[in-house]
């Protein structure tokens, strides 16, 4: 028994190790054909290199988001790009100096977390642009673009549609006689709090006496607790929730299900991104990221980047949006689909400002 | 005489033979298994270890970049070590951690305008005393009532986590945008090597790293000639032989756990004042329970501590270049840090596969 096991970890170890020889051999085949990146497509001389956070890609929200937009970026234009995916906070700095030493013309940054990296090494590389994405740089470098986004008016016409679904029974037999509805909130930062009051307005615009019930879980990644946020908004008589939490907030929907409510999502459409949501998920509120991402690509391409100044991505350009009702399609009523549009007219307009603070509501 | 003499020194050789090899060997058939991983998923296994190799040791710069991700290891490393030889599990040096990190970004504000002489010594044994007094009531309830320290300590753990939270959310808070304490005067930061001597070019590293290796020779000499130490060493090995012998048991745990803290919340302090010169939320990328992993690969010996933080420092420095030159994702770097410390857990395994060199050596002794 000792015996024949010793055996056959030695014949283990022997395997490992010629496997590792073996492939050192074959390796070498494989460099070549990497050298020359893109898809021979190449129509513009130009690189784009995005810097994760730690989240990195696949978290199907804002690094994911940002990706896209660099993907349709090489597609249309032809342009090469590159992620390079941190995994701790130390990471920001040295991936920075790899991808601007190694030549690449336009760097983003993804992710409040970086705007100090941000700040601190896009003087040292001047003939690289700069983009911080949801990053509030106070005075931007001549090659730098801060790139926010108005994330309340996106949530407004959320606002509009959870306000008035409250008092429309017909619209799905999970809505209660409780003029409640519920927000659950990441951390209580300044993106967080503009989904919360855009929420909140947009609601009462069609619904002056709603009740919202707000809840912050502080934290973008555990969803354990943005389903207990959720519940306990339920219980106290919100029969939509809206939750603008990251990873938290895909706790709600579970929550939704449940307890028999119904969910709106945020960032992305996440009737897409969360699977099984189908049947709570009522819309979601999306940033898009890769609207942003595109945008700033193209103006680089064509020598209009707007560098040294902060641009805020809204419903005029396209930044924020109400995703499609899915399965419910069928159920929004005339009402509210009416509501909705005058809501984006109103703002693209300018005929009302939506608040993007609770000060401000 | 002579030969009496020879023999004890190859003896001793042998005997670091045997203290190391096992590790090694585990380090080496992690590396193997990763290399199979790395090449069953597509990439090139040989491309992605020298990249990962240039990444960490190719030029002053990158050596730097290794000894900065290994600081807070080896310090975190020297804690979870001092508990374990005492027969304590401190689980939650990140908590400790935490506390260190607090204490250091309010003093080096509270204390803006005093030299550096003066500011960092300070703001290192304030730090180290936070992590003391977080550890001290985990200890305290492990010696009055046996409460285990797994539990307490790492709900301690999150008790700082969540206060630090809401300091750098609420009271703490800088004016902008971002959760985080306000950026540290110069002074109050502990000295770059490019600071003191620019022709090194190592980077981001700080002397964090110097205070790092200082502690585990300390850690060390503790363990090996101090009453601390053997008290320490003795409880852990026997606590009820100890407890004959006149040692006072709980008296021990909470020396050792306290000192376990102070250890951990260093770790703390030398990344705000030592990298980020300031303190958020997201500071610490778990050095707390990596140093769980350093301190068993090191067997627990302090001097030992410095190598595998290095190792792992190693890792986490070269990842980026391992992403960008041979295109394999950083992530990997996480698989072989989980193989090695599987391995080690498993170290059973490597001792058992060097039996046969072992009873040879015997033989030829003999």
């Amino acid at each position: 028994m000792d015996a024949r096991f010793r055996r056959f970890l030695a014949l283990l170890v022997a395997f490992a190790l010629l496997a590792t020889m073996a492939i050192g051999c074959a390796g070498t085949d494989d460099t070549t054909d990497d050298t020359d990146t893109g898809d021979g497509a190449a129509e513009v001389d130009f690189s784009v290199a995005m810097i994760t956070d730690v989240g990195g890609l696949g978290d199907k929200s804002f690094n994911d988001g940002v990706y896209a937009g660099l993907e349709n970026a090489r597609d249309d234009l032809g342009v090469e790009i590159r992620a390079v995916e941190s995994n701790e906070i130390a990471d920001y700095e040295p991936n920075i100096d790899q991808v601007a030493s190694a030549g690449y013309n336009m760097i983003f940054t993804v992710g409040f977390l970086m705007t100090d990296t941000t700040i601190k090494k896009a003087p040292e590389y001047e003939d690289v642009y700069f983009v911080g994405i949801d990053q509030f740089i106070e005075e931007p470098a001549d090659n730098t673009v801060g790139v926010l986004f108005k994330e309340h008016e996106g949530a407004y016409l959320a606002g509009v549609v959870a306000g008035l679904a409250t008092l429309d029974p017909d619209l799905d037999d999970r809505i209660n006689d409780d003029n409640v509805i519920g927000f659950v909130g990441g951390m209580d930062i300044p993106p967080v709090e503009k989904f919360q009051a855009g929420f909140i307005a947009g609601a009462r615009s069609v619904n002056p006496d709603v009740q919202v019930i707000s809840l912050y879980t502080g934290d973008f990644d555990d969803p354990a607790k943005g389903k207990e946020m959720a519940l306990s908004a339920i219980d106290q008589g919100a029969d939509i929730v809206f939750a603008a939490a990251g990873l938290s907030g895909a706790g709600g929907v579970p929550a939704a299900q449940e307890r028999g409510a119904l969910f709106i999502g945020v960032d992305q459409d996440q009737y897409l991104t969360i699977p099984g949501s189908g049947d709570v998920m009522l819309t979601s509120s999306m940033k898009l990221l890769d609207v942003a991402a595109y945008d700033l690509i193209k103006s680089a391409v064509d020598g209009a980047f707007p560098g040294g100044s902060i641009v805020e991505f809204g419903l005029a350009e396209g930044g924020v949006a109400l995703a499609p009702f899915h399965d419910f399609e069928d159920k929004i009523s005339q009402e509210i689909l009416d509501a909705i549009a005058k809501a984006e007219q109103d703002i693209l307009s300018g005929a009302i400002t939506v608040p993007a603070s609770r000060a401000e509501l | 005489m002579e030969r009496a003499g020879k023999a004890s020194v190859t003896h001793r050789l042998y005997g670091l033979l045997e203290q190391i090899a096992p590790p090694l060997v585990s380090v080496v058939i992690a590396l193997a298994i990763s290399s199979l991983i790395i090449w069953v998923v597509g990439y090139d296994p040989v491309r992605a270890f020298s990249a990962l190799f240039d990444g960490a040791f190719g030029g002053p710069r990158q050596i730097g970049e290794t000894m900065l991700r290994s600081t807070p290891l080896i310090f975190t490393g020297l804690a979870v070590a001092y508990g374990f030889r005492a027969g304590l599990f401190n689980i939650g040096a990140e908590g400790q951690l935490f506390m260190g990190g607090l204490v250091a970004a309010w003093l080096g504000v509270a204390l803006a305008g005093l030299p550096t002489m003066v500011i960092v010594p300070i703001i290192l044994v304030a730090g180290a005393a936070a992590g003391m007094a977080w550890a001290f009531i985990p200890a305290l309830l492990k010696a009055r009532v046996g409460a285990h320290e797994v539990i307490t300590t790492m709900m301690f753990t999150f008790i700082a986590r969540y206060i630090v939270s809401w300091l750098v959310t609420g009271p703490l808070k800088a004016p902008g945008q971002i959760p985080q304490t306000v950026q540290l005067p110069a002074e109050s930061m502990l000295p770059k090597f490019t600071d003191i001597l620019p022709e090194l070019g190592t980077g981001r590293a700080h002397l964090g790293f110097v205070v790092g290796i200082a502690l585990a020779v300390v850690v060390w000499w503790v363990l090996k000639h101090t009453t601390l130490g053997y008290e320490a060493r003795a409880v852990g090995f026997n606590p009820w032989a100890s407890e004959t012998g006149g040692i006072s048991v709980s008296l021990t745990t909470v020396k050792s756990l306290c000192l376990s803290g102070a250890l951990a919340a260093t770790a703390g302090v030398t990344e705000v004042i030592g990298l980020h010169g300031r303190l958020f939320d997201q500071f610490s990328a778990g050095f707390g329970f990596t140093g769980i992993a350093v301190a068993l690969l090191a067997r627990n010996n302090p001097l030992a501590v410095i190598m595998t933080a290095m190792l792992f420092g190693a890792l986490s420095a070269g990842s980026g270049t391992m992403q960008l030159q041979a295109d394999v994702p950083s992530k990997v770097v996480f698989i072989i840090q989980g193989l090695v410390v599987f391995l080690v857990a498993a170290q059973q395994l490597a001792v058992w596969l060097l039996r046969p060199f072992k009873a040879r050596g015997g033989v030829e002794n003999a």
